[in-house]
């Protein structure tokens, strides 16, 4: 066990160097600076916003409509100009994002039924989120006149009804049905919830097994590169020992690495869990049973735990192909693409409405299980759950027997994958 | 005299390429035994298989009396390898680096720092032993590592090329080390193409080529044998 503490805390040291640390602090700052800036622009976005508002006509229909805009949280800057053009000069000058301009005789079209156009005048002076969310705000400025002139006109014509109720005759009630349960909700509220809940985590899967991989990947390279790996195998140390230092020191690291860059994330995202749509429990998602119970999250923790396992397995195998650190760096390839391939399968399509091969392949890459799981685990169908966990299991134990049969024979240090020429490559032994 | 090392009948294919071609030859306690002959005879090859790294395709080796293929982790426990091209980890203290290897060959601490002190002693490095290895020069990193192959005081010390990238003082002072820990009972199986060190350094000699042995002996018999001054003209006419 010294032997092996010995050797763990070596390969930690190795990868938990000082440019790892300095780049970890970096991330992490430029994400919480990132997140400041973010936070910022959205406080601005959900300020009410400056209309500004040229009323040329007068009447009452026209000083109701600008109430109407007051009372949907619109903060009015009524201008005084006598012209169009006056008005957009003053606005260009104070600042204001958007101008309407009611028209002389709006009144009036109003009381005929004609169409009465407005104009409005959007100000573009930047690009920032904010800026670009006001951009809305000219929609919602819109919505909220039609809906008052639409409701003026119906409480002359037809006094003593709810406006309401005439504009929106048909009522409806949403109900989502999961497995044998049926509750009243939005599906909107379901899927956005579902969705949230398979994106977070398999983003955290993702950059795990990435960086974890490249870190074993390098950490066999430098061995060979420096030509330390020898001496070391000469050694009197379980050769097993080797394999499994390399693999826990990396997943350790690209755990902590996983973390920070997740918390650096979190703050950038600053809103994650607060609105409904980003995730947030809302009553029909807890109605529905749609949570994680202890027995899920214990479950989708052995499916990550799994999958981790498999991609450093598979990596130290690389490793060992690789001649330098610039070969190992070429070498992440094969694993970030079965990282990827069902990293955006599962974003973008539903694994059960996909064709049968396409199946096979995403069950036959063990890294797909986890992002499967965590939805399986939700609509609680576990018997998916685990025969994925069986079978990284047994895919795990196969490439660690492997890993361990190289590092115990003379291939660790004589296979090599080469490049030929035309681009094929092969693998020397 | 027991036997620390006997070789027999020795090959190593590297796909189509035979690197040696059968080679046997034994080694006793307290010898100095070098193989010799140009690059690429096979020498390097011959000692990775004595040191366990590659595996032989026939032959047998026996290291103190274990078998190579049977009980390759006892032969690992008694014996050290510096190989030629060695390297130590950059992110390390020299310091560091002797601590790190002594845990691996001591069965307790007290022992680990003894082996520690030792090692300390044969590198010589001062104050620098201290800094980190990226910082070393190729003379450095070679007393380092032959500190951490000898502090140990292995049963047998397998040493590929050990003074390669060292100047004339630092060579010297390395061949007088190798010498004294001969003294103290340690065996050693060198290599070199380096023939004059090779006459000041070994008790017996072998010279090899195209991975076959073509004739061994002490260096004052082969000389007398091929009527040369010196081990250079002795390996150019058994070549012919």
């Amino acid at each position: 066990m010294r032997k092996f503490m010995n050797l763990l805390k070596k390969e930690i040291k190795e990868l938990l160097n000082v440019q790892l640390i300095v780049s970890l602090l970096f991330t992490l700052s430029l994400f919480y600076f990132m997140g400041i800036l973010v936070q910022g622009e959205k406080e601005k976005m959900a300020a009410p916003q400056e209309v500004a508002i040229l009323d040329l006509d007068g009447s009452s229909v026209a000083q109701g409509l600008a109430q109407g805009l007051s009372s949907a949280n619109f903060h009015l800057n009524k201008l005084e100009e006598k012209s169009k053009e006056e008005a957009i000069e003053k606005a260009r000058g104070s600042g204001a994002s958007l101008l309407v301009v009611i028209p002389s005789g709006f009144g009036e079209a109003v009381s005929s039924f004609q169409s009465p156009e407005i104009e409005t005048y959007y100000f573009i002076r930047g690009v920032s989120i904010s800026s670009t969310g006001a951009s809305g705000v000219l929609k919602m400025v819109i919505a909220a006149m039609n809906d008052y002139l639409s409701s003026s006109f119906l409480k002359d014509k037809v006094p003593g009804v709810d406006p309401e109720r005439l504009k929106n005759p048909l009522k409806n009630r949403d109900f989502v049905v999961v497995k044998d349960r049926i509750e009243e909700g939005s599906p909107a509220e379901v899927i956005n919830f579902l969705m949230s809940q398979s994106t977070f985590i398999p983003i955290i899967l993702m950059l795990i097994i990435i960086y974890s991989s490249q870190m074993v990947i390098s950490a066999v390279a430098m061995e060979k590169e420096n030509k330390t790996l020898e001496t070391l195998l000469t050694c009197p140390i379980n050769r097993n020992y080797i394999v499994v230092t390399k693999m826990l020191s990396s997943g350790l690291v690209g755990l902590l690495t996983a973390g920070i860059y997740m918390i650096g994330l979190r703050n950038y995202m600053g809103e994650f869990g607060r609105a409904p749509t980003s995730g947030q429990l809302t009553p029909v998602v807890e109605r529905l049973g749609l949570v994680f119970t202890p027995e899920g999250y214990f479950f989708l923790g052995v499916s990550l735990f799994f999958a981790i396992l498999c991609g450093l397995a598979l990596a130290v195998i690389l490793g060992v192909l690789a001649k330098d650190l610039k070969s190992a760096q070429s070498l992440v390839m094969p694993i970030t693409l079965l990282v990827l391939i069902p990293y955006f399968l599962t974003m973008f399509s539903d694994f059960n409405s996909l064709s049968f091969p396409l199946k096979i392949l995403i069950w036959a890459i063990p890294f797909s299980h986890p992002f499967l799981a965590t939805q399986n685990i939700l609509l609680a169908n576990y018997p998916p759950v685990l025969y994925g966990i069986l079978y990284m299991f047994t895919v795990f134990a196969i490439l660690v027997l492997l890993a361990a049969r190289i590092f115990s024979s003379d291939r660790v240090l004589t296979m090599k994958l080469q490049l030929r020429r035309k681009g094929l490559m092969g693998i020397r032994m | 005299m027991d036997t620390v090392l006997k070789v027999k009948g020795l090959k190593k294919n590297y796909g189509s390429l035979q690197a040696l071609k059968g080679i046997s030859f034994e080694i006793q306690t307290g010898e100095i035994f070098a193989l010799i002959g140009p690059n690429g005879a096979g020498k390097s090859t011959a000692l990775r298989i004595i040191a366990t790294l590659l595996s032989p395709a026939e032959g047998e080796v026996e290291v103190l009396g274990f078998n190579l293929r049977k009980e390759p982790e006892k032969i690992r426990e008694r014996i050290s390898y510096l190989p030629e091209e060695a390297g130590a980890y950059r992110n390390q203290r020299g310091i560091e680096y002797l601590k790190f290897m002594a845990t691996f060959y001591a069965p307790e601490p007290q022992v680990a720092a003894e082996y520690v002190k030792r090692g300390t002693e044969v590198a010589d490095l001062g104050e620098r032993l201290y800094d980190r290895v990226g910082t070393y020069s190729k003379g450095m990193v070679r007393k380092l590592l032959l500190a951490r192959a000898l502090m140990t005081r292995p049963l047998l010390a397998i040493l590929d090329e050990p003074t390669s990238g060292l100047d004339v003082i630092n060579s010297l002072e390395i061949r007088q080390i190798i010498r004294e820990y001969v003294k103290q009972g340690t065996t050693v199986l060198l290599s070199s193409h380096n023939m004059l060190e090779i006459e000041f350094l070994s008790d017996r000699v072998a010279l090899i080529d195209k991975g076959v042995i073509l004739d061994s002996g002490t260096p004052r018999e082969l000389k007398e044998k091929y009527s040369a001054d010196n081990l250079e003209e002795v390996f150019r006419r058994a070549v012919r």
